[in-house]
């Protein structure tokens, strides 16, 4: 039973992640149509950069501040510089460019930050809870992840259903003709979707870090799982995503909890098999598919 | 296949044609090319990486006092970053284009066996593999060319086996272990000895860190005392995991990963203090020793080590993956010797197969070669770790793969010092 529960609560938290994660993946799908393969590495980057600000000293709130501020300049840097070349073109064109970016993020991450193994400090307890004499695998620091992961689920819900700047950044995503016709400043639009969904992606950098080891690879798999996520959600769909991301770390938790953990990534598969079969519009897509 | 078969036959002949005694490809006559690939980046490379920087000293060591009858010993070190495809291609430019005499070293399972053939195909002498996996001489007849070093880890797990069964016949055991050769051969030693023993067996993938479902899963069988044959990297994590869930049984970690300097600055930084920052962080917990490390400063082996660092060392501080290397790259000017002055690869494995058993170096236990095993040292101490030292739970203690006898070792390997130069001095055969 205490088996159960803790694998249970280790899927969720992990799941959280790769909720957050996906959020990140489907906040570009939304304002762009593409998705960032490059997330994963630019994540582990402003990681390390907060990494590096708790080695020399400083608090753990202002590393996590200044690698959420890293991420948000990184995706608008991106954006701007790399991808706004590409844009008209075909879509795949700023696919490739990502991957492209992932390689090029992942060198230059192992040059100036080392390709070690390093700890990661966590802000709170990393003692599972104890309920009479058991303990329970829910930690300080895993409350603290699934907190702030529904709190930015909720933020991005209100951005776009109910401000004026969501509003104009769906229109962007959705034709930029038309929105430009319309007065929105669809360039900004862009720059803003990709600062967001960094700063998002950070986050579960930073989530995912936290008392836990890093090295430039740690973000790897998480891309993989995010994707998986953000597909079984419906790429569309903030809250598809969380929920997508909960199912899938749940699922993944337990395959390796009770068949065995060298099936985690074949199970990961075998589940985006599974719906792009028989929903490929996701679980939570509201239209049905669009052409791009 | 049909390709590599191909270039490995056209090597054969064109080494016959070199000389009727043997092929002296890399050999001049005052310098030995050697190499060797190592993960100096990626994963596998905290501790690992110090491994070559620790022998290339030696060599340098014994250069710098002329070599081994008159040649140097060049070493040269290629990064696979533990990836087997640039295992096989750094291996196929040591052997063909580098032209190297012989491979001392090369470190890791999966990443050697990926070679492993190709060398002993092109009949390179393929020395001191740095892993435990019983493919490095178990069978020298298909492998004649492969030695490996350190004691393989189907002893090791019979040597903790044998220890729970005798100390802790009612425990209940938990094994915990990398899903590859490594756990594996481990298992098979361990379940010699207590098999009726283990409640539960969890393995977990190296490069998979969350090993929550691993912990949670073993926690539920509440082992008494849990078998870990993990590298570095994942003792930290499983600690830290146990840490989380509340599991405590009694560890005994693998040499392989349980280096306490290592895990320790790798748990270093975890929240305020609920994990010891230092070498105490894995204090209580049992392990093995197969050659003196940093915990022994006063050893004479030790020393020798650190007057060898010191002297010829690059960056950094000793440490135990050093001295590691450093162990290994003795055994090779030891090998060298024996070899005699004209030197053939042929004549080096013949050497090794003669007087290899007998070679006194800073192994506790003898190794195994002969002409029937190229396995490595046959046995080690079992110990407690307390702030970073290991204190003796048993004499060293010898053995055989499959079902030799463990028995306490006589040869007194584990008392002898180094000669006053540091340097070997071993007879030529024949």
């Amino acid at each position: 039973m205490q088996q159960f529960v803790n694998t249970v609560l280790g899927g969720l938290t992990i799941g959280m992640v790769y909720a957050a994660f996906a959020l990140a993946l489907v906040l570009i799908w939304r304002s762009t149509r593409i998705v960032n393969f490059a997330q994963a590495p630019m994540a582990m980057v402003t990681t390390f950069i907060a990494l590096q600000i708790i080695e020399a000293g400083h608090s753990y709130w202002l590393a996590f501040a200044a690698a959420l501020v890293a991420g948000l300049v990184l995706g608008a840097v991106v954006e701007r510089v790399l991808i706004r070349p590409v844009e008209g073109k075909a879509e795949i064109n700023a696919v490739i460019l990502t991957l492209g970016l992932f390689i090029v993020l992942h060198a230059l991450a192992s040059v100036v930050f080392g390709n070690r193994y390093r700890s990661f400090p966590a802000a709170f307890g990393i003692r599972g809870l104890e309920v009479g004499d058991t303990t329970i695998a829910l930690t300080g620091f895993d409350i603290f992840t699934i907190l702030a992961v529904l709190a930015v689920m909720g933020l991005l819900v209100l951005l776009f259903r109910f401000t004026d700047l969501g509003l104009r950044m769906r229109a962007a995503a959705f034709n930029q003709e038309v929105a430009r016709l319309l007065g929105v400043r669809v360039g900004r639009m862009l720059t803003l979707g990709w600062a967001l969904a960094s700063l998002v992606g950070s986050l579960a950098g930073l989530l995912i870090a936290g008392g836990s080891l890093v090295h430039p690879g740690y973000m790897d798999a998480v891309v993989v799982y995010g994707f998986v996520a953000a597909v079984l959600g419906g790429l569309d769909s903030p809250a598809g995503a969380v929920v997508g991301g909960l199912l899938l770390g749940l699922s993944l938790s337990l395959v390796s909890g009770y068949v065995g953990s060298q099936l985690v990534a074949l199970a990961a598969l075998a589940i985006l098999m599974a719906v792009l079969l028989l929903r490929p519009q996701g679980l939570f897509s509201q239209a049905r598919e669009r052409r791009v | 296949m049909v390709l590599v078969a191909a270039c490995g036959a056209g090597g054969r002949s064109d080494d016959d044609g070199d000389g009727g005694g043997g092929t002296t490809v890399g050999v001049t006559d005052d310098s030995i090319a050697i190499g060797g690939t190592f993960p100096l980046t990626g994963v596998a490379a905290p501790g690992y990486s110090e491994i070559p920087t620790g022998a290339k000293a030696y060599f340098d060591f014994v250069n710098a006092a002329g070599g081994v009858n008159g040649r140097t010993i060049d070493f040269t070190v290629k990064d696979d970053g533990y990836d087997p495809t640039k295992t096989s291609s750094l291996t196929n430019e040591l052997v063909l284009k580098d032209q190297v005499f012989a491979t001392v070293g090369s470190l890791g399972t999966p990443t050697h066996s990926a070679v492993v053939d190709f060398l002993n195909d092109e009949e390179v002498p393929d020395l001191f593999v740095s892993s435990g996996s019983l493919g490095w001489g178990d069978d020298p007849e298909s492998r004649p060319m492969t030695f490996g070093w350190q004691p393989d880890y189907e002893i090791e797990g019979k040597v903790i086996g044998q220890y729970v069964a005798d100390n802790m016949p009612d425990a209940k055991v938990g094994l915990f272990l990398q899903d590859d050769d490594f756990g594996e051969d481990a298992e098979k030693g361990v379940r010699q000895f207590v098999d009726d023993q283990v409640v539960d067996v969890q393995r977990y993938t190296s490069g998979n860190t969350d090993v929550g479902p691993q912990i949670a899963a073993l926690q539920a069988k509440k082992p008494d005392i849990v078998l870990a044959f993990t590298t570095p990297s994942y003792t930290a994590l499983a600690q830290l995991t146990s840490l989380t869930l509340g599991f405590k049984p009694q560890w005994y970690v693998s040499n392989v990963g349980s280096d306490p300097a290592l895990v320790g600055s790798l748990l270093e930084k975890f929240s305020e203090g609920a994990v010891p920052g230092d070498a105490s962080a894995l204090n209580g917990v049992m392990s093995s020793e197969y050659i003196p490390g940093m915990d022994a400063p006063d050893n004479p082996w030790v020393q020798l080590w650190q007057k060898v660092w010191d002297q010829n060392g690059g960056q950094g501080e000793l440490t135990n993956y050093r001295i590691y290397g450093m162990s290994w790259a003795y055994t090779f000017v030891q090998a060298l010797q024996a070899a005699g002055e004209d030197l053939t690869r042929e004549g080096l494995v013949d050497a090794l197969e003669q007087v290899g058993s007998s070679l006194e170096g800073p192994n506790l236990a003898p190794y195994r070669y002969s002409e029937d095993s190229h396995l490595g040292i046959s046995g080690m101490e079992l110990v407690k770790l307390q702030n970073g030292k290991g204190e003796p739970l048993t004499k060293v203690l010898t053995t055989d793969v499959g079902d030799a006898e463990i028995a306490e070792d006589d040869s007194g390997q584990a008392d002898d010092a180094p000669p006053e130069s540091g340097i070997p001095d071993v007879d030529p055969v024949g």
